[in-house]
């Protein structure tokens, strides 16, 4: 004999009474491992899916608006076989054009906005995960994918209209931008759809949406935009670590081989440093033999700051500056920097020269000593105004504000001395190229984007542009200049290199010696700028997109929660059979107290044998859960998609889910053992021996005084939920439904804490004074006190959760018009696939988008930058690595009071929220305020308000997002809002708004989005009401309750088959009892009715108590104006509680009831 | 052998504390046999449970073999549960899950005295032959009469070879032939064993085959009436 084989022997007599435990442990095990599958189904899903859109792509450099040449992807792959990065097999660097674009089918009938277009070569598709049996495409042909093919209804052979954005050197936003077509439309002719495998969901963003993708010839794309042999998307297929650095001897100085940076882990960025040339920044040398310089310009006007710090340095005494190093290393080179500006007008009295290049430099053009209130005029423009030497010149200028509003100034100067046209380096190089100036014959064929009045350009200016173009007609100090014209694409227009004076005796011979100083001095540009700065880095697109899966929203966890309950009511179960079981052997435990066992030996194998139970039961319980999986799967499939955004997700179940899930079922069951056991572990052998199971009466202390414990409790949980009231109504500012739903939950504990003192009082009460059955029925509570509480405890809890968790039903409803709402009171979103650089609130910009004042009467609009990102909101599965982010003027939703904010970081502060994101003079240089919805917050990004989010701009400057509020549950879903004037600064090439919050009055709704939609289709333009942009992610929430209610629904029905098995079993225990009341007269009836009043008024109290707690939680929603109560379904939902539980009662009550009573009699 | 020194047990009643048990003082000797005979509800189970570690009295002292049980912790009595005193229910609490062997086994799954533990299954096979119940080891209680049942009940209670035996009413719920064979049985024990007996009786038979009875009355033990 041993206690291992004690155990066994008891493990199979009581194998009956084992089921229930096994059940309940099943039922734990089936909810854990069936959550936890779900939650790796979903990240298993999102990894496909991630691995599907990169294909074997691992980083990615996506440049956007800025061109890079395509030699630049050759160069990296000779740089990753030198460095014997690239393995064998591994597909080269692919450069691809990648710009957005609409698409629309041939009859017109079917549109796709937010298209990307991939200008790829027949390399691109190696990287596909299996690639399509074609290779170079078509210059007339498109291959879509399956999405796009099924929106626009096309097949292969079809024709296809994309219209597709130009990419522009030159932002839009940028003074002098031209008024030029922006997109280019191509007619091309469906080649092939593509399948996800076959990397028809390429993207480079996280989302398991499929975009819509539209796959052209490279060259042919090149050709039709004008973008040249030029890419903005380079891709890489996992390359090796570089080898680290070394220090190798060349003669007798010290050289570092390999990379430059000793950061294995980025080879990219380090190749790219050593690789990249001023070209792949657009940049360009120019050769001035008249000047004897070189130029260095770019087709986008402005010079990256960052080139201009390389060059200039930040500050006086910067040694690092590219000038402070020249003079030892290039002898005789001077270097000035260059601002040509166009101004409106040169006025000296009354006499005016109109649009006229001005240019700010400094020397050997404009003397050292140049006051920054001087200007230096040509002769030519000396003679036009009859201007002398200090006489007073007053220019007048535009600087473009946001929305591309114009504002002219005027700045005055002193004339310091007049130079003729031919003096050297006075040169209509000094013009920038200005698209739609450059090339125009004449004046009045300029293209500039700005207001020209023609009727002020005399034939002395034609004439003059004839012979000099862009020649400026005066001189200033730079530092004058950059003070007045600089803006957020920079201060620069050109940088001048004078080389030395004797560089070559002949043309040719300075021709070839600028050759060798511009060799060297792009050596040491490319070697000073990081790419970075310019906007050429390189992201681990593969590492990001498996962190975006791996991070996802937990699903494992949140239907952890969903089937809290049910696994609760499971285990609950499990505990109440396993006391009776512990009942049935309560003299078997005695028995063993009295031979001298310890209490922890008895512990020890009575939960051994529970465990031998449990393991079996959670075996069953993993089987089953894999099955509940595959159901919540189909769930969110079908009836729950859109808690997914309609992603179909694959079965993926890892070994890790079924054994902790199985172990968490074992180790939940075994706590509830122990703790079902301690009781009886505490009894002493006598009461065990004595009373059997019957302990708890003999427990209960008898007299009124038993009530008093439970009564405190009581009134402590219903003076803390009175507090919690209290606090919410005088402090609005606080989480209201927070402090209403906690106050409910106290409601809850003191209407259970109070149950359990009237059960003793009602125990310990003297003689009814008349004794009814019901009554009677109703005392019979109080035997089992624990018992009785147990089933109104689960049954309160579960009605307080059905019916708490059902008002948290988010609707759109009348209160959508109201600011406060989750609409902000706008009637319409609409979302631009290319920018709009107009202001659709003033009679110009309606009027550049062919609007009329009719068209948008009573219509305003509140515009957004976007930097594109990764989406937000909770329709996106994946954990966003990169926010899309939105520039918004503060004000414009500060004076509409728009949204209602459910958090703030200084909350006490009486200025609008919406100021907040102005950023204070005090804060950290490198942190921008930034606010966003509270849902996008919390569980697309995982934050809270106060915290950062790391941000990289444009040209590769980290800074932090400081979240300084939280929207409540707004269509602002899916981005963080920053100051306009901030997103300038950090992504100052992104040009125009392409996302915008319409006021329509609502009469109007339908016209204004058909107006909009009909002007702005060109431009991608999509309009949503507002109410369904809302409603969409509602019901993501609303499929989240809704799931929640269900699996809730499930619990309760386990809870109340548990119920039955107590009414059951006291009915079992009682059987004596009745039969004694059957003996003196009783008909079986009256039995009934004694059983059931007992477990009706149990059940009663249960719900009523969950309801009555529910009401005080959802009160403040209830409240609240606009917010529908589902009355319908909530009342519905608890009377199938209450009915299922008086079912199961009922079925109970029967069963024990039935057969010859009376033999129970005879057996006492 | 064992000493009761002004035992008193009361429980909590509505009417404040009840004594069951009033200073209750007795001596037994090594190998005496002793009745308690009572009416219903005087308390000789709970002396009984007192003198057997099961419960512990309120005021007093109990020693056996010199050592005071009213001192000790739980394990400490358990230990002496375990070792120095056997127990006989009037119910015989057999576990019905195991043999009769296994059940008479069972209490030496609690000691951790090796020698004891090895000797244990041949101790139980001459003890069940002893008592008439060598063809019945491998049956289970429920195959068993009830007179069986206490018998080996009995074996249980002498396993691990106790130097006390309580028994509290054994022949309460068996029929007079098995009652009677039991009585017989526990006067035939007390004498090979040299085992010290006390037996909580309602049955004059059993308690004349003993050698003193005691009445335990208004919480007091006194001679019975009429005993000399």
């Amino acid at each position: 004999m041993s206690l291992l084989r004690l155990i066994l022997r008891s493990l199979l007599f009581y194998a009956r009474a084992h089921l229930g435990t096994a059940l309940g442990t099943a039922v734990a095990a089936a909810v854990l491992v069936g959550a936890w599958v779900v939650g790796d189904s979903v990240r298993g899903t999102l990894r496909d899916l991630a691995l599907l859109r990169l294909g074997r792509t691992t980083h990615a450099l996506a440049s956007g608006d800025r061109l890079f040449t395509a030699g630049l992807a050759q160069q990296l792959q000779l740089g990753l076989t030198q460095a014997g990065a690239l393995r064998p097999g591994t597909p080269p660097p692919v450069a691809v054009l990648q710009l957005p674009a609409v698409a629309v089918n041939a009859d017109g009938t079917a549109r796709a906005h937010r298209v990307q277009v991939l200008g790829v070569e027949a390399r691109f598709w190696a990287l596909a995960p299996e690639p399509p049996p074609f290779g170079e495409l078509a210059a007339d042909t498109v291959v879509l994918n399956e999405p796009l093919a099924a929106q626009l209804r096309v097949q292969p052979g079809d024709p296809v209209l994309l219209r597709v954005q130009k990419p522009q050197a030159l932002s839009p936003d940028a003074p002098l931008a031209p008024e030029e077509d922006a997109t280019v439309a191509l007619r091309l002719r469906v080649q092939a759809v593509v399948s996800d495998a076959q990397f028809g969901r390429f993207s480079l963003q996280a989302s398991q949406v499929a975009p819509f993708n539209a796959y052209v010839s490279l060259t042919h794309l090149q050709a039709r935009t004008a973008a040249g042999p030029r890419a903005n998307l380079l891709l890489v297929a996992g390359p090796s670590p570089l080898p680290a650095p070394q220090a190798v001897l060349a003669g007798n100085r010290a050289v570092v081989a390999g990379p430059l940076t000793p950061d294995p882990g980025r080879p990219l960025d380090t190749l790219l440093a050593q690789r990249w040339q001023l070209a792949d920044a657009q940049l360009e040398w120019r050769l001035l033999p008249s000047a004897r310089a070189l130029e260095l310009r770019s087709p986008r006007v402005f010079l990256d700051p960052p080139l201009g710090e390389a060059i200039f340095g930040t500050g006086p005494g910067d040694t690092n500056a590219l000038t402070a190093r020249l003079g030892r290393e290039m002898p005789g080179v001077t270097t000035t920097g260059v601002l040509t500006y166009f101004v409106n007008e040169l006025r000296v009295g009354e006499r005016v020269t109109p649009y006229s290049m001005v240019t700010a430099t400094g020397p050997p053009l404009a003397p050292p000593d140049l006051g920054e209130d001087e200007i230096l005029i040509t002769d030519w423009l000396a003679e036009d105004l009859g201007a002398r030497p200090g006489d007073a010149l007053t220019l007048r200028y535009y600087v473009v504000g946001a929305m591309r509003r114009l504002e002219e100034r005027a700045a005055t100067f002193r004339i310091r001395g007049v130079l003729p046209l031919i003096t050297p380096g006075l040169d209509r190089d000094l013009m920038p190229d200005f698209p739609g100036m450059t090339d125009a014959e004449n004046c009045r064929d300029w293209d500039t984007g700005l207001p020209i009045d023609s009727t002020r350009i005399r034939p002395r200016d034609e004439e003059y542009w004839r012979a000099h173009r862009g020649t400026p007609k005066a001189v200033i100090r730079l530092s004058a200049g950059q003070r007045l014209w600089e803006n957020r694409f920079g201060n620069l227009t050109a940088v001048r290199f004078t080389l030395p004076a004797g560089t070559g005796r002949s043309a040719a011979d300075f021709e070839r010696a600028a050759q060798s100083y511009r060799l060297g001095l792009t050596q040491h540009l490319t070697r000073r700028v990081p790419p970075a700065a310019l906007g050429l880095r390189f992201e681990p697109v593969r590492d990001q997109a498996l962190a975006a899966s791996t991070q996802a929203q937990d699903f494992g966890q949140l239907f952890l929660g969903f089937s809290f309950f049910l696994m609760a009511a499971g285990l609950l179960l499990l505990a109440v059979l396993f006391q009776f079981s512990i009942e049935r052997r309560a003299v078997e435990l005695g028995t063993l107290r009295a031979l001298g066992f310890r209490t922890g030996t008895i512990a020890r194998a009575l939960l051994t044998e529970g465990a031998l139970v449990a393991v079996a039961g959670a075996a069953l319980g993993t089987w089953g859960g894999t099955g509940y999986a595959r159901a919540l799967l189909q769930g969110l499939s079908t009836v729950w998609r859109e808690a997914v955004g309609g992603t179909p997700l694959q079965y993926h179940a890892t070994p890790e889910a079924l054994a902790g899930g199985a172990a968490a079922a074992v180790g939940a069951a075994l706590l509830t053992m122990a703790l079902a056991l301690r009781r009886y572990l505490r009894l002493s052998a006598r009461q065990l021996l004595a009373e059997g199971g019957q302990t708890e009466a003999a427990d209960a202390a008898p007299g009124a005084g038993a009530a008093r414990g439970p009564l405190r409790w009581a009134v402590a949980c219903a003076g803390g939920a009175l507090g919690l009231v209290s606090t919410a109504l005088l402090k609005p500012d606080l989480a209201a439904a927070g402090l209403f739903f906690g106050a409910g939950a106290l409601v809850l504990g003191a209407g259970l804490a109070g149950s359990a003192a009237w059960l003793r009082a009602l125990g310990a009460a003297a003689s009814a004074a008349r004794l009814t059955l019901p009554g009677l029925g109703v005392r019979s509570a109080t035997r089992q006190p624990r018992r009785s509480l147990a089933v109104v405890g689960l049954l309160a809890c579960g009605a307080f959760l059905i019916a708490s968790i059902g008002v948290f039903r988010l609707e759109t409803g009348r209160a959508m018009w109201r600011r406060g709402s989750g609409t902000g009171g706008f009637a319409l979103v609409a979302e631009a696939t290319q920018p709009l650089v107009h202001d659709l609130n003033t009679p110009a910009g309606r009027d550049a988008y062919g609007l009329t004042a009719a068209d948008l009467e009573g219509v305003s609009v509140v515009p957004f930058r976007v930097r594109d990102g990764d989406d937000a909101s909770c329709l996106n599965l994946n954990r966003p690595q990169k926010p899309r982010l939105l520039g918004v003027n503060p004000e414009l939703l500060a004076g509409r009071e728009a949204f209602t904010f459910a958090r703030r970081a200084s909350p006490a502060a009486s200025t609008p929220p919406w100021l907040a994101l102005r950023r204070g003079s005090g804060g950290p240089p490198d942190e921008v305020p930034a606010i966003g919805d509270a849902a996008s917050i919390q569980w697309a990004l995982g934050r809270k308000v106060g915290e950062g989010i790391e941000v990289t701009d444009e040209r590769g400057r980290p800074f932090t997002l400081r979240l300084v509020g939280a929207v409540a549950n707004s269509i602002l879903q899916g981005s963080l809002i920053m100051d306009e004037a901030e997103f300038v600064r950090r992504f100052p090439s992104i040009a125009g708004y392409r996302f915008f919050l319409v006021d329509a009055p609502p009469e109007r709704l339908e016209a204004v989005a058909t107006t909009l939609t009909r002007a702005l289709r060109d431009l991608g333009v999509e309009v949503t009401p507002a109410a369904r942009r809302l409603a969409a992610f509602n019901a993501v929430q609303n499929t989240y309750l809704g799931t929640f209610q269900v699996l809730g629904g499930l619990g309760l029905l386990l809870g109340s088959v548990g119920l039955g098995v107590v009414v059951l079993r006291q009915v079992f225990e009682r059987r004596g009892e009745l039969a004694l009341l059957q003996a003196v007269g009783f008909r079986r009836r009256a039995l009934r009715v004694l059983v059931l009043s007992e477990h009706l008024a149990l059940l009663g109290l249960g719900l009523g108590l969950g309801v009555l707690a529910a009401a005080l939680a959802v009160a403040p929603a209830v409240i609240t104006a606009g917010t529908a109560v589902p009355w319908t379904t909530l009342g519905l939902t608890l009377a199938g509680i209450g009915i299922n539980g008086a079912l199961w009662t009922g079925v109970a009550a029967e069963t024990a009831l039935r057969g010859a009573l009376l033999d129970a009699l005879r057996n006492e | 052998m064992l000493e009761l020194q002004e035992v008193t047990k009361a429980y909590p009643g509505l009417a404040g504390e009840r004594p069951v048990l009033a200073g209750i003082t007795l001596t037994v000797e090594r190998g005496e046999s002793l009745a308690i005979v009572g009416p219903s509800g005087c308390g000789k189970t709970t002396l009984l449970n007192l003198i057997g570690t099961l419960d512990r009295p309120t005021r007093g002292r109990i020693l056996l073999e010199g050592r005071d049980l009213t001192t000790l912790d739980e394990p400490a009595l358990a230990e002496v549960r375990n070792r120095a005193i056997g127990f006989v229910f009037q119910m015989h609490h057999l576990l019905p899950q195991c043999t009769v062997l296994e059940n008479v086994l069972v209490p030496t799954l609690a000691t951790r005295n090796e020698v004891l533990r090895d000797g244990a299954p041949e101790r139980a096979r001459r003890l069940l032959e002893r008592v008439g119940l060598g063809h019945r080891l491998h049956h289970r209680p429920g195959r068993l009469s009830g007179g069986e049942c206490q018998r080996v009940a009995v074996v249980r209670a002498l396993i691990n070879e106790p130097r006390l035996l309580l028994a509290d009413e054994p022949t309460g719920a068996l029929d007079r032939a098995s009652a009677e064979t039991l009585a017989q049985l526990l006067a035939e024990l007390n004498r090979e064993l040299d085992l010290t007996l006390i037996v909580v009786t309602h049955s004059p038979d059993l308690a004349r085959r003993l050698h003193r009875t005691l009445e335990l009355r208004d919480g007091v033990l006194r001679q019975p009436a009429g005993a000399g």
